[in-house]
């Protein structure tokens, strides 16, 4: 096991190395010029100049990047913000407690409402609250997080005000742009779970279950959703992965400082090296979500453990 | 079976409340259980400003940006600063000259001036601050003229230099943010961090600053001057316009900056709260590409003036929010000529115009940013010129991929606005409109160049006889007026949403504002 999570963390390098490599390409070939955005469009030629040259934007595209990299793999420094002239890592750890704030609340949301809601749908398949359960699953993937937000707020903070509209400081801040990130997971955890359970619930072994004289909690809970759990916790991993990127509508809604926010702010500032910090750090992170979530099979399913060596 | 009904009964109250919201409606108004904890006529001294964006910097030289400039203005205080009519008026210097030749400035500063960490302000610190500000990139189009080599400070409350060029806007200039005046000491200690310990000696000192959330600052106790009743001021950020009023509306924020077409009427019927407004000095326009063909000829440009019904396209738009344009400086700008002769819309003149000039099924581009007004007012303008057989085509970029474009002068037309940072005509006009700031290096989108302008435009910088200086600026708006290298659209407006009991604030006409003065009754 140990080997199994060294050898995936060893994995990280090349992908790193290909997430700086694309994303930095990216930026070098996107129309607009840093120094002019940040200086604003009045600046002097000569002042934009100047800038260009500090900040090393005149060099070539491979020097640039080979600058960038040696900061990075030496220093592990990841530069400093053209527009704020802070540390682009003290930048990112500012915003990145919020997004994982949200992340974590939204993930609490959709777990406890969807994995339940598709057990009962697959339990009870075709009567009418799995089929009330299902249409309410299409919506729900289908609304417009801008729209379902701010119709909460309209309910929640203007009409009843018994809810704060933004900020994210306290638990109540929380709980409206938890609910509003999370009603999209809610929908693709019931149908991921309900298909799920479907598949095993008419499996033999779940039949012997039942003859065996198991109560039907034991065998829904213990025998149908331990083998049903795989998929399920894949579309977890991924979802909060996703999450941890940032969510850039939930967090302009409900004014989280998050770093969906601070990457948008920087794109449209060409603050470059804050863009390939926030790329960095959410490809990190989404790489070890995936990584507990391979370790995570193996709790679940013993024939994966034994593949772990 | 207990289970069952518990997740029925959660998930139908989940989508129950969803359906509900999106019954709601309604101003909301009525209700008076607000989450304020401060009522009317209770003495509150603490202020909660909602603002759309975070400041980038504290730093006075680091940024030229409203958002930045509205938090410094309240941490810094500069050598002058504008009255409400836009004159100058004494602040850290309480006298001055200015040599006949207006190119020397001698400053006679307060005595006993303290910045926020104790120290007393001297001659020493305001050379500083004014070398720092003609070297920065952001704000030496304002104070580049300025000599870095003539600083003299004879003792430690004067401080004199000088200009490379004359400049008679520059005085006023003095009062933007960029010029608030920083501690040597304190500056040259933080080095790169000093943006996260700013130290000026406004009647606000700065407390802790959290990225994209708030911003707060304290009441400077020794501050020099009146002090301030609010002891403490919090800026939150909320970018979403929407939610900027509903804060407002709750009662969780004391004002909000840029309430929203959208958002008037819910604030205006509010009893609680005001809407306080003022047409400010940004200037939308559309540029032609004065050196492109058919372009680069007046009457074409003319013609297209003459076939844009301004007015309805502002009225469409912006639905009472600001106004027609109708020069090339905004209302409020010193010099305005309020007697210009506008191209009024007239198609037949429009359609004689572009006979005269040889030019038939023109296809004409206008290249604008992502913001929604400026493609609304391109949609209707597009309507517009099919009139007078102009078919156009409307090219949507995101900001950075506009200003290349302007770089490279290839565009035919392009929407954008222009902002005078300060009352003098100079920051207004010379920018856009003088040749050697052509796109490619400055802000003259439009690629104009005509001699007499810039003739003019140099003669105003240098003038100091003020019936002489207006005469040269009304000059100047009618030439420009009449070679039409704009079309004038709308002319911005400050509204600022607040509770009704808060009192002292003025609003100014170039996007930062002075909140320090603000009582609640």
């Amino acid at each position: 096991m140990i080997k199994y999570i060294i050898r995936r963390l060893l994995l990280l390098i090349p992908v790193l190395l290909g997430v700086t490599f694309i994303v930095f390409t990216m930026l070098y070939i996107t129309p607009g010029d840093p120094a002019k955005m940040v200086l604003g469009d009045t600046a002097t030629p000569e002042a934009i100049e100047q800038y260009r040259e500090e900040q090393g934007l005149n060099d070539p595209f491979l020097v640039q990047y080979g600058n960038y990299m040696r900061k990075l793999i030496f220093h592990g420094d990841i530069g400093t913000s053209y527009a704020t002239r802070r540390p682009v890592i003290q930048e990112i750890s500012q915003c990145f407690p919020a997004t994982v704030k949200l992340a974590c609340s939204a993930m609490v949301v959709a777990i406890c409402l969807g994995i339940p809601i598709g057990i009962l749908s697959a339990v009870r398949q075709y009567s009418i609250f799995d089929m009330i359960t299902m249409v309410f699953a299409l919506i729900g993937i289908s609304m417009p997080v801008f729209w379902l937000g701010l119709l909460l707020i309209l309910l929640f903070a203007v009409q009843l005000k018994v809810l704060p509209s933004s900020g994210y400081s306290s638990f109540a801040h929380m709980i409206l742009p938890a609910i509003t990130l999370g009603a999209q997971s809610v929908a693709v955890f019931t149908r991921m779970t309900r298909s799920s359970m479907l598949e095993v619930i008419n499996m033999d072994y779940i039949k012997t279950a039942r003859a065996k004289g198991q109560s039907e909690k034991v065998v829904i809970l213990k025998h149908a959703l331990g083998n049903a759990l795989i998929p399920i916790i894949t579309s977890v991993g991924l979802q909060f992965g996703t999450l941890l990127g940032g969510s850039i509508l939930t967090e302009s809604i409900f004014s989280i400082p998050g770093i969906g926010r601070l990457m948008v702010d920087s794109i449209k500032m060409r603050d470059f090296p804050v863009v390939q910090g926030g790329v960095l750090i959410i490809a990190i992170a989404f790489c070890f979500v995936n990584l507990a979530v391979d370790l995570l099979y193996a709790f679940v399913d013993p024939r994966i453990k034994a593949q772990y060596k | 079976m207990n289970t069952k009904k518990f997740m029925a009964f959660l998930l139908t109250l989940v989508m129950a409340v969803t359906l509900l919201a999106g019954c709601g409606g309604g101003s909301g108004a009525e209700d008076s259980t607000g989450a304020s904890g401060e009522g009317s006529g209770s003495g509150q001294d603490t202020l909660t400003i909602a603002q759309g964006s975070d400041a980038t910097s504290l730093d006075p030289v680091a940024v030229n940006n409203v958002y930045s400039s509205n938090v410094m203005k309240q941490i810094y205080d500069n050598l002058v600063d504008l009255d409400k009519d836009g004159n100058v008026v004494p602040m850290l210097a309480e006298s001055w000259e200015v040599s006949d030749d207006g190119l020397t400035f001698t400053f006679h500063l307060r005595e006993g001036v303290k910045f926020h960490n104790g120290d007393e302000m001297k001659a020493s610190d305001v050379a500083f601050s004014l070398k720092r500000a003609q070297e920065s990139a952001a704000v030496s189009h304002i104070f580049g003229e300025i000599d870095p080599e003539s600083f003299e400070t004879p003792d430690d409350y004067t401080v004199s230099f000088k200009l490379t060029a004359a400049n008679a806007g520059f005085l006023a200039g003095l009062a933007h943010t960029g010029a608030g005046i920083t501690s040597e000491k304190v500056v040259t200690e933080e080095g790169e961090n000093y943006t996260n310990n700013p130290v000026g000696t406004g009647p606000f000192k700065f407390v802790s600053w959290s990225k994209n959330a708030t911003i707060e600052l304290e009441r400077f106790e020794d501050y020099y001057g009146t002090k301030p009743e609010l002891t403490k001021m919090t800026f939150r950020i909320i970018t979403e316009a929407t939610n900027r009023a509903i804060e407002l509306e709750s009662g969780g924020v004391d004002m909000a900056f840029d309430i929203s077409t959208n958002d008037i009427s819910r604030v205006e019927e509010n009893s609680d709260l005001q809407l306080i407004r003022k047409v400010d000095n940004q200037t939308t326009y559309l540029a032609f590409n004065c050196e492109k063909e058919p372009y680069n000829n007046p009457k074409v440009r003319q013609a297209i003036a003459y076939a844009i019904d301004t007015q309805s396209v502002v009225d469409a738009v912006w639905r009472g929010l600001g106004q027609a344009a109708v020069g090339p400086v905004a209302p409020s700008v010193k010099f305005f000529d309020d007697s210009l002769t506008v191209h009024e819309y007239n198609v037949e003149k429009a359609k004689e115009l572009l006979k005269e000039a040889g030019v038939e099924n023109l296809t004409m581009t206008i290249s604008t940013n992502d913001r929604q007004e400026r493609i609304d007012m391109a949609t209707i303008i597009q309507s517009q010129l099919k009139e007078v057989g102009i078919t156009v085509e409307i090219e949507k970029l995101e900001w950075g991929a506009l200003l290349e474009k302007a770089d490279r002068r290839e565009q035919d037309t392009i929407m954008l606005g222009w902002t005078c940072q300060s009352s003098d005509p100079d920051l207004a006009l010379y920018a856009p409109f003088h040749s050697q700031k052509n796109g490619a290096v400055g802000n003259n989108y439009a690629n104009y160049s005509n001699a007499t302008v810039d003739e003019l435009l140099e003669k105003g910088r240098v003038t100091t006889d003020e019936a002489e200086r207006e005469q040269i600026y009304k000059d100047l708006q009618a030439t420009i007026n009449e070679d039409t290298p704009w079309v004038y659209l709308n002319n911005g407006e400050v509204v600022v949403g607040a509770k009704a009991n808060l009192t002292g604030f003025e609003p100014t006409a170039y996007g930062y504002h002075t909140l320090y003065n603000i009582t609640f009754k």
